[in-house]
C-alpha cells in the first residue's frame, strides 16, 4: 500500500532528529521521534509502507513481524489524523541489502506519535477557505465559498 | 537572499486578478479625493514604508501602533499601503465573498494568483490585497470606528505576512526583548507567558521589540524588527505587573479596547526597532522562580510555527522550513516564569550574557 502526505495541507520540518507535522486545515500539530521520523520520511520520498518496513528490518532487530505491525498502527494513526492519504498498491521497490550501508542492526523502539490539539481553536474560530480567483473578488458579490 | 513567495492558491485565470487590482486602486483614490489624504513614512527595518490613509480617522486608528518606526527622512517606499473606509470617505465597498450561514466571524477568505494575493474578513467588512510587481498593498474596511481592538494594536499583519518574505524576513507570532546587541524571541501560544515576560522587561534596562507580533530579518544573520509599540494587557496582568495600566475588562471576560496601551506612551526608553537575535525561548507558567534550560529545536519549533502558521494566510511549507532553518543557527531555551515577574528580566539579561561571552 502507498500512502501521500495530504499537502498543502500538511507540512512538516524535521530538526534535530525530531519531526514536526502542522495540520492545517484542523489546527493540529504533532511531533515525530525516533523511527516514526523515518516512516514519515519514506512517505515523503513516495515509498510504499512495505518498502518502508524491509527498510526498517534492515536496521533493527526485533521480533517476527514486530516492525509491520507498528508501522500498520503508525500508519493508522497517520490515516485518522489526515496526516496521510491511501493511494493504493505501490510498487515495493529496495535496493539489495549489499548495496546499502545497513552496519549492524540496533534493536527496534517503536515509533513515537504524538498529537496536540490546543491551537485548534485558532482553526474553529477563525478558519480559512482558500478560493479560486474565478469566484472571488472580480466576480459577483453573491458567490459563494462553498464554506 | 529573498525568501521564495508561497506558491499561489488553486489556479486561477490568466490575469484575473488584474483588473481587481485596479479596481481598489481606482477605489483608494475615489476614497482620497472624499476624505482628507494622511500619509505617514515609517521604517521596517532598512525598509521604508509609505501609509496612504483616506481620512483622519482612520489615520489615528491605524498609525499608532508604528509611531516608533517613524521615518524622519522618507526615502522611496519599498512598500506602500493604501487605506480607506467606506464609512468616512462614502464609496462602495468592494466586491466581498459571502460565506455560508453559520459561519464563524473571523472566516477568512483568501484567493491569489502570482504575486498578487487577497484575503477578506467579509463579517468583520475587512478587505487585505498586495501586488508584489508594483509594492502596493491595500487595506479596506466598512467602518473604521467599528473596528476590533487588535487591529490598531497590530495593523495590517495579512500585508506584512505576504510582503516581509520578498525582502527575506518573515512575521512571527513572538514577543522580543533585549539589548543593543542582541536579544530573545519568546515564543508560544496564548496563555504560554510570552506577552507576560516581555511587559515584565518594562521596567528593565531591556529594550522591547513587541508582545505580539514581529518580525524576523534571515540575512546576513537573524535580526528581530519591531513592527508595533503596543502592549496587550491579559486578566491577571494588574496582579503580575503592577507597572502597567490597569486593564478594562467586560463582564464576561472579553478583551476591550483599553486592554491594548501603547509602550513608547509610558516607556518611551524602552522601546526599540530591533536586535540582533541570540536566542528563542519557550517560555511556559510553571515553578516557582525564573528558571532556563536547554531545549531541543524542534520543541521550541512546535511552540513557534503553529501558533503563527495558523493565524495567517498562506501558510506554506517554505514558511515553516524557514522557521526550522532559523532554529538550526540559534540555540533554543525553555524558560519557566511560575514565580515573581521582576525575577524574569535579570533571567534574560543573565542568560544574554552567557550568550555572548
Amino acid at each position: 500500500m502507498t500512502y501521500r502526505v495530504n499537502s498543502p495541507q500538511v507540512i512538516s520540518e524535521t530538526v534535530g532528529g525530531e519531526t514536526i507535522i502542522v495540520n492545517l486545515a484542523r489546527g493540529h500539530y504533532f511531533s515525530l521521534q525516533g523511527t516514526a521520523v523515518e516512516v514519515w520520511q519514506g512517505l515523503e520520498r513516495g515509498e510504499a509502507a512495505e518498502t518502508i518496513v524491509l527498510e526498517l528490518e534492515q536496521r533493527y532487530e526485533a521480533a517476527d513481524g514486530e516492525i509491520d505491525a507498528a508501522v500498520k498502527k503508525l500508519l493508522e494513526d497517520f490515516l485518522a489524523a489526515e496526516l496521510v492519504v491511501a493511494e493504493g498498491n505501490g510498487t515495493v521497490t529496495v535496493a539489495p541489502a549489499s548495496s546499502q550501508d545497513v552496519g549492524e542492526r540496533v534493536p527496534f523502539v517503536p515509533p513515537s506519535f504524538t498529537t496536540f490539539t490546543d491551537m485548534q481553536d485558532i482553526i474553529l474560530l477563525d478558519p480559512v477557505h482558500e478560493v479560486d480567483t474565478r469566484g472571488w473578488p472580480h466576480a459577483s458579490a453573491d458567490a459563494s465559498t462553498g464554506a | 537572499m529573498p525568501l521564495p513567495m508561497p506558491p499561489p492558491a488553486p489556479e486561477t485565470a490568466d490575469g484575473a486578478l488584474d483588473t481587481s487590482i485596479e479596481e481598489l486602486a481606482t477605489s483608494f483614490e475615489r476614497a482620497g479625493r472624499a476624505a482628507q489624504l494622511v500619509e505617514r513614512s515609517i521604517r521596517i527595518g532598512d525598509a521604508p514604508v509609505r501609509l496612504r490613509f483616506a481620512g483622519e480617522v482612520l489615520a489615528e486608528q491605524l498609525s499608532r501602533a508604528f509611531d516608533h518606526l517613524v521615518d524622519d527622512e522618507p526615502r522611496e517606499p519599498e512598500l506602500t499601503i493604501h487605506v480607506w473606509d467606506s464609512a468616512d470617505s462614502g464609496t462602495p465597498p468592494p466586491p466581498l465573498p459571502s460565506l455560508a450561514p453559520g459561519s464563524p466571524r473571523g472566516t477568512t477568505v483568501y484567493t491569489a494568483d502570482d504575486g498578487r494575493h487577497f484575503a477578506s474578513r467579509p463579517a468583520l467588512g475587512q478587505l487585505s490585497a498586495y501586488e508584489r510587481g508594483s509594492s502596493r498593498a491595500w487595506f479596506w474596511c466598512s467602518n473604521a470606528n467599528e473596528l476590533p481592538f487588535w487591529e490598531p494594536a497590530a495593523p495590517f499583519r495579512q500585508i506584512l505576512h505576504w510582503w516581509l518574505p520578498d525582502r527575506g524576513s518573515l512575521l512571527i507570532h513572538a514577543a522580543a526583548v533585549g539589548q543593543s546587541a542582541g536579544g530573545v524571541l519568546l515564543v508560544g501560544a496564548g496563555g504560554s507567558g510570552k506577552s507576560t515576560c516581555a511587559l515584565s522587561c518594562l521596567t528593565s534596562d531591556l529594550l522591547y521589540a513587541g508582545d505580539d507580533y514581529v518580525a524576523v530579518e534571515l540575512h546576513p544573520e537573524p535580526r528581530v524588527l519591531s513592527l508595533f509599540c503596543s502592549g496587550k494587557l491579559e486578566p491577571d496582568h494588574s496582579a503580575l505587573l503592577p507597572h502597567l495600566p490597569s486593564p478594562s475588562f467586560a463582564g464576561d471576560g472579553a478583551l476591550e479596547e483599553k486592554s491594548v496601551f501603547y509602550v513608547d506612551d509610558r516607556f518611551p526608553e524602552r522601546m526599540c526597532r530591533g536586535f540582533p537575535l541570540r536566542a528563542i525561548v519557550a517560555p511556559r507558567v510553571h515553578g516557582s522562580e525564573p528558571q532556563v534550560s536547554r531545549r531541543g529545536p524542534a520543541q521550541v519549533l512546535a511552540a513557534l510555527a503553529p501558533s503563527t502558521l495558523l493565524q495567517l494566510v498562506p501558510a506554506r511549507q517554505d514558511a515553516l522550513s524557514a522557521m526550522a532553518g532559523l532554529l538550526a543557527d540559534i540555540p533554543a531555551f525553555g524558560l519557566d516564569v511560575g514565580g515573581p515577574t521582576d525575577l524574569i528580566p535579570p533571567t534574560i539579561t543573565r542568560l544574554l550574557g552567557e550568550l555572548a561571552a
